[in-house]
C-alpha cells in the first residue's frame, strides 16, 4: 500500500481553483485530497444521503410526535393510516417513530464503535509496529489467537455472558471482540515508517516515543487510516443489526432498525406488511451503501495512484 | 510438503490449547449453573444436596484441576450432557456439523462457481458496459448485509414463487431427510451468503486479473505469439489465483460468522442456530463444544488457505 498523503502531486481535477489561487496559496495535501474527494459525484451523493439519515434519526422527536415505545393499544397491527404513516406492530408501537428513533441505535455503534476501535487498535497496533521484536510478536499473537474466534460468536457468548442488554455494553463488547483486524491493518502501516528518515531524525532530536507516535506518525497514515476507518463503520452498523435480528443487539423497547427486523422477520409479517420491513432493511442497506461509497471516495481521494 | 503440513498441525497445538483455555474461563465466568439449573429447588437440605453434588462433580477442585478434567473429558469425546436437550452434547453437534458444513460447501461453490467467471469476464473487457454494470451491482450487493438479501430472498422465492422452503434444515414427505432434501434446504440460506460473497470476488478476480495483464510476462506471452485464450488462462489467471486463495482463507472465518445468522433466520438446525438456542438457555456444555469447534474450524481454514497458497504459487517454499 502506498501511504504518505505529504507525497501527491498538485491536483489535476482544480485547475480554475488553481488558477484563481495563481499559484499564491499552496495546497496542502489534505485540502488536495478534500477537493478530489468532493469531484467525485458518487461520494457527495451519498454523503448527502448519509447526513439526511442521521439528522433525521437526531431530529426524530420534530419529525413525528408518536413515541416509538409508547403502545396505541387501540390500533394494533395497523396497516399505513393517517394516525401511523407505517402502521404499527402487535404492541401498537408506530413502526415510523421506530424506523426513525432505530437510526439513533445504530449510528451510535457505528461510530463509537468505530472511535473505540481506533483507540485500542492505534495503541496496540501503534506499539507493535513502531518497536518491533518482542512487542511485536506479543500483539500479533494475541491478534492470531482472537482471529480465531468469529466475532459474532464471541459478542453472542459474551452478552450472554454479562446477562444484561445496554447499549453502552454492546459497543465496547463489540470494540473488545473486534479489533484484531484493525490493529493487524495499523500495525503494518506503522511498520512501513519505522525506518522512514523523518521518524529516524525525530528519534535522534530525543522525541518521546508517544509524540514520535502520534505528532509524526499518525497523520502520514491519516489517508489509509481514514478509509479503513470509513469502511469499519460500515462493517459495524451491520454487525449490530445482525447481532439484533436474532436477538443479541439492542434490545425492545429501544428500537433499532435490527431489532425492529427481528419483530418482522416472520411469514405473516413479510407476507402481508411489507411496511413493517421493507423500511427498516432499505434504512440499513442504505446507510451500509452510503458509507462504502464514501470510504471508496476518500480512497480515491487520498491516493490518487489508486487503480480505479 | 508433507512434512510442513504436519509441521502446521503440531504447530496448532499451543493455538487448540489457548482457544480451550479462553473458552474454559469464559463459561466459568458465566452466571448460573448446570446444578442449579436441574435440581428440584423444593427438595429438602437443599443446600446440604448442592455442595454434595458440587464435591462428587469436583466443582469444588481448583480451576486449573477442573479445566485439566474437563480437556481429558474432551479429547476422548465426553463434551458432556446438554439440559436443555435431554441429549449428550456429542450427539447434538454431529447432525448440526453436518448441516453447517454442507450450508458452507454449497455457498462456497455457488460463490465461486459464479463470482470468478463474472470477474473473469469483466477483466477481460474492462470498461465495457458489462463491465461497468456488473461493478456497479457488485458494489451494491456487497453493502447490502447478507441477512437482508436472505429476508428479499425468502420473500420471492419462499413466500411469492413457494418453490424453496423458507425455514428448517429438512421437509416432510417421501424424500425427507435423504441428501436432496438437505440440499434443497440449504440452498436459499446459502444462496444469501453467496451472493454477498461473489460480489467480494468478482471485484477482487477483475482487479488481480487487470494487475497481472500490465505485468511484464504477459507482454512477453503475447510477444511469443500465443493466443489470447492461452495468454489469459496460463500465465495472467493462473497469476491472478494468488490474491484469490487469501481470500479463500477469510471465507471460513466470515461463514462461521454468516452462519450464526442465517441459520437464526432460516431455522436452519446448524452450529449456529445450536449455539443460539443454547445461548438463549444458558446451555453452557453445548456453548463450550460449539466454540472450541467454531474456532478449530477456522483454524483448519487458515491452515488449507496456507496449503493451496503453495499450491498456486510455486514460488513459495516451505521449508
Amino acid at each position: 500500500m502506498s501511504m504518505a498523503p505529504a507525497m501527491q502531486q498538485p491536483s489535476p481535477v482544480a485547475p480554475e481553483a488553481e488558477q484563481a489561487n495563481k499559484g499564491r496559496v499552496s495546497k496542502s495535501p489534505t485540502r488536495l485530497a478534500l477537493e478530489r474527494f468532493l469531484h467525485n459525484r458518487a461520494a457527495v451523493a451519498s454523503l448527502i444521503i448519509l447526513l439526511l439519515i442521521i439528522l433525521s434519526a437526531v431530529f426524530a422527536p420534530f419529525i413525528t410526535h408518536a413515541s416509538p415505545t409508547l403502545q396505541d393499544l387501540a390500533n394494533t397491527d395497523s396497516p399505513p393510516s393517517a394516525l401511523h404513516p407505517l402502521g404499527t406492530d402487535s404492541n401498537g408501537t408506530d413502526y415510523f417513530a421506530r424506523d426513525l428513533w432505530g437510526g439513533r441505535a445504530d449510528l451510535l455503534v457505528g461510530f463509537l464503535g468505530t472511535a473505540s476501535l481506533l483507540i485500542i487498535s492505534l495503541v496496540l497496533g501503534g506499539l507493535a509496529g513502531y518497536y518491533g521484536k518482542w512487542v511485536d510478536a506479543v500483539v500479533m499473537r494475541l491478534v492470531d489467537f482472537m482471529m480465531n474466534f468469529p466475532t459474532l460468536l464471541l459478542i453472542i457468548v459474551l452478552m450472554a455472558i454479562l446477562n444484561t442488554s445496554s447499549l453502552w455494553l454492546l459497543i465496547l463488547v463489540i470494540a473488545l471482540t473486534a479489533w484484531p483486524g484493525m490493529t493487524r491493518f495499523i500495525r503494518g502501516l506503522f511498520l512501513n515508517l519505522r525506518e522512514a528518515d523523518y521518524v529516524l531524525s525525530a528519534k535522534m532530536v530525543g522525541a518521546s516515543t508517544w509524540r514520535i507516535i502520534f505528532k509524526h506518525m499518525v497523520p502520514n497514515i491519516m489517508g489509509p487510516l481514514v478509509v479503513n476507518a470509513t469502511l469499519t463503520m460500515a462493517n459495524l452498523i451491520a454487525l449490530e443489526a445482525a447481532l439484533a435480528v436474532i436477538g443479541f443487539g439492542v434490545q425492545p423497547p429501544q428500537p433499532s432498525w435490527g431489532n425492529i427486523l427481528n419483530g418482522a422477520q416472520d411469514i405473516f409479517t413479510l407476507q402481508f406488511k411489507p411496511w413493517a420491513w421493507i423500511p427498516p432493511a432499505g434504512l440499513i442497506s442504505l446507510t451500509i451503501l452510503c458509507i462504502n461509497f464514501i470510504g471508496d471516495g476518500l480512497r480515491d481521494a487520498f491516493d490518487p495512484s489508486f487503480e480505479r | 510438503m508433507g512434512t510442513y503440513i504436519v509441521r502446521r498441525l503440531l504447530g496448532m497445538i499451543p493455538m487448540l490449547f489457548a482457544i480451550t483455555v479462553f473458552t474454559f474461563l469464559m463459561m466459568h465466568a458465566a452466571p448460573g449453573n448446570a446444578i442449579d439449573a436441574m435440581i428440584n429447588p423444593s427438595i429438602r437440605d437443599i443446600e446440604q444436596l448442592k455442595e454434595h453434588l458440587r464435591e462428587i462433580n469436583g466443582l469444588n477442585d481448583p480451576l486449573w484441576l477442573q479445566y485439566v478434567h474437563w480437556l481429558e473429558h474432551f479429547v476422548v469425546g465426553n463434551w458432556g450432557f446438554s439440559f436443555n436437550f435431554h441429549e449428550p452434547v456429542i450427539d447434538l453437534i454431529g447432525p448440526a456439523l453436518a448441516n453447517t458444513l454442507l450450508l458452507a460447501v454449497v455457498a462456497e461453490v455457488l460463490t465461486l462457481l459464479f463470482g470468478i467467471p463474472i470477474g473473469l469476464y469483466q477483466a477481460r473487457h474492462p470498461y465495457s458496459k458489462f463491465d461497468y454494470t456488473a461493478s456497479t451491482i457488485s458494489f451494491v450487493l456487497y453493502s447490502v448485509p447478507y441477512y437482508i438479501l436472505a429476508l428479499l430472498l425468502i420473500y420471492v422465492f419462499a413466500i411469492n414463487l413457494q418453490i424453496f422452503p423458507a425455514q428448517g434444515a429438512t421437509g416432510t414427505g417421501p424424500l425427507a431427510g435423504t441428501f436432496i432434501d438437505h440440499l434443497y434446504h440449504a440452498l436459499l440460506p446459502a444462496l444469501s451468503i453467496a451472493i454477498a460473497n461473489m460480489a467480494v470476488y468478482t471485484r477482487y478476480t477483475r482487479g488481480a486479473m487487470l494487475e497481472v495483464i500490465r505485468k511484464d510476462f504477459t507482454r512477453t506471452a503475447y510477444a511469443k505469439g500465443l493466443s489470447e485464450g492461452r495468454v489469459f488462462t496460463k500465465h495472467v489467471f493462473r497469476n491472478a489465483m494468488i490474491p484469490l486463495v487469501t481470500q479463500f482463507g477469510f471465507d471460513i472465518g466470515s461463514f462461521a460468522g454468516g452462519a450464526i445468522i442465517l441459520e437464526g433466520l432460516f431455522q436452519y438446525q446448524g452450529m449456529g442456530y445450536l449455539t443460539i438456542t443454547s445461548v438463549n438457555n444458558r446451555d453452557y456444555t453445548v456453548i463450550m463444544a460449539t466454540t472450541v469447534l467454531f474456532a478449530v474450524c477456522v483454524l483448519l481454514g487458515n491452515l488449507i488457505a496456507d496449503i493451496l497458497y503453495a499450491v498456486v504459487d510455486p514460488r513459495i517454499r516451505y521449508n
